[in-house]
């Protein structure tokens, strides 16, 4: 497969990767690659320019300070979870990327990429060919969805790794654009959208993760139900955080919605209670609501809701430290 | 629009005019007639296009010629020396680890990025990296005794290459 034509760019600065952003509306970042060039090739993704990081010095660093840790955008997968430090602090950060697609995808793929990977659909990650037999999607400049009949907006569904950690560990992201650097919570830049998934604005790029360091006191763990236990996105992810003391607790899911979802209703029900056998199931129960799976997989919803309760349970159970099954 | 780059692939260096949309995968079969580098399913999820880059194992089905500007690349054809094999293609061979031989390349510069890292690696630590390098014949078994059995040979060799 050829990758569609395109003009390539090498800034030299975030700055100037930044303008050049801005200024070419339909250009796409490149780190890894490994989601982007997929997407291109499949000839859904068609930027006219691409612009690479990789020759920007320093945004590969991972860096614990006094605030916490510290990710660049391009640190890869592999990158996290060698980090001695970082997978004794961070167990679940380090499961989450250790999960991520084969160990070459781990090598050569980006914390900043995984978090901004495209939306995936059953009839969106295929070749031009074999979408060819069927109208264009919305996702795909078309106007019908092949996965919700009448609906008006894409149900494309995110399946990144990383996020539902870093959202239970509150994890800001800092973006960099025209106007200099902001930052929000990693939830925040998740649309909610499956057409756009991504809140950033022209010319915003993500140059670093801040963990907070109050959220390393806590524990946290992750698990990921996949067809083969290496190359797959997950069919669900469900990750898990437990302060120390007070007995707060947190929940993320992927791959059940068009984006990564916090169990709100959930955490309520487990905040300062002990997690007891029935109370992990009730709260798993009560999780399970917060995921709205659609079927553009080859998973039906039921089936998706149902082993997420597994999962979930699965890694409470862990990271309070109980049997896991 | 074509532009002139330098790659250092097998520790040669080439200049080759390449367009920014060509992946390393085809510079090197299709401009430097590298063809023990496969194309299998084009799209990064089989490893059989696995090449070395900085001795980390990239897919260059999903890697720009260049992106790989700057770093040394290596392929299947640049391990052995002459008529000299290298251990890991011994071990191959010695193993019967190779059916069809598609895949073949892609594992053993997989096998060589885990010795770069661990000299002993464990069967275990083995399949899970290599999980990525598929192998329709299914001839898996046989990949991990010849990977297990090349780290012991090469554990307590003096062979500059595997150090």
């Amino acid at each position: 497969m050829m990758l569609p034509k395109f003009a390539y760019r090498e800034p030299e600065t975030i700055q100037a990767a930044s303008a050049l952003l801005a200024s070419v509306s339909d250009a796409r970042i490149l780190s890894g690659g490994t989601d982007l060039l997929v997407n291109m090739k499949n000839g859904f993704v068609t930027p006219s320019a691409v612009i690479n990081l990789k020759r920007i010095p320093g945004l590969n660093a991972i860096r614990f300070d006094k605030d916490g840790l510290n990710i660049g955008p391009l640190a890869t997968l592999k990158s996290l979870y060698t980090n001695p430090e970082l997978t004794a602090k961070l167990p679940g950060l380090a499961a989450a990327a250790a999960s991520v697609g084969s160990y070459h995808h781990q090598v050569m793929g980006t914390v900043g990429g995984n978090l901004c990977q495209e939306n995936r659909c059953f009839f969106l990650n295929q070749s031009s060919w074999w979408r060819s037999s069927r109208p264009a999607c919305l996702k795909t400049g078309g106007d019908i969805c092949h996965v919700v009949k009448n609906s008006t907006s894409c149900f494309a569904c995110y399946h990144g790794d990383l996020a539902p950690v870093l959202m239970v560990l509150e994890a800001e992201v800092h973006l960099t654009g025209g106007c200099g650097v902001r930052s929000c919570l990693v939830e925040k830049l998740f649309s909610g959208q499956g057409q756009i998934p991504l809140t950033l604005q022209p010319g915003e790029i993500v140059s670093g993760i801040t963990i907070p360091g109050k959220s390393m006191t806590g524990r946290c763990g992750y698990h990921k139900l996949s067809d083969r236990g290496s190359i797959d996105f997950p069919i669900i992810g469900a990750a898990f955080w437990a302060s120390g003391e007070d007995r707060t607790y947190r929940i993320c899911l992927t791959a059940v919605d068009r984006k990564p979802v916090r169990a709100e209703h959930a955490e309520a029900f487990l905040a300062g209670r002990d997690l007891d056998e029935g109370v992990i199931r009730q709260a798993a129960a009560l999780a399970a609501k917060a995921a709205h799976p659609v079927s553009n997989t080859a998973y039906s919803p039921a089936y998706k809701k149902l082993v997420l309760q597994q999962a979930l349970a699965r890694v409470m159970r862990q990271v309070m430290g109980g049997p896991q099954s | 629009m074509k532009t002139l780059i330098t790659l250092n692939v097998n520790n040669e260096i080439h200049e080759i005019l390449v367009a920014p949309n060509q992946t390393l995968l085809e510079i090197l079969r299709d401009r430097l007639a590298l063809t023990g580098t496969k194309k299998g399913c084009d799209a990064g999820a089989c490893g059989a296009c696995t090449v070395l880059v900085d001795g980390e194992p990239y897919l260059s089905c999903i890697l720009l010629a260049v992106d790989a500007v700057g770093k040394r690349i290596t392929t299947i054809e640049g391990l052995s020396r002459g008529q000299m094999l290298h251990p890991l293609q011994q071990a191959f061979i010695d193993h019967g680890a190779a059916q069809c031989g598609f895949c073949t390349p892609g594992m053993i510069l997989t096998a060589q990025s885990i010795l770069n890292d661990e000299k002993t690696p464990t069967a275990e630590g083995i399949r899970k990296k290599m999980a990525g390098n598929l192998c329709r014949c299914g001839g898996y078994n046989k990949v991990v005794e010849a990977v297990l059995s090349a780290a012991e040979k090469t554990a307590a060799t003096s062979d500059p290459r595997l150090k």
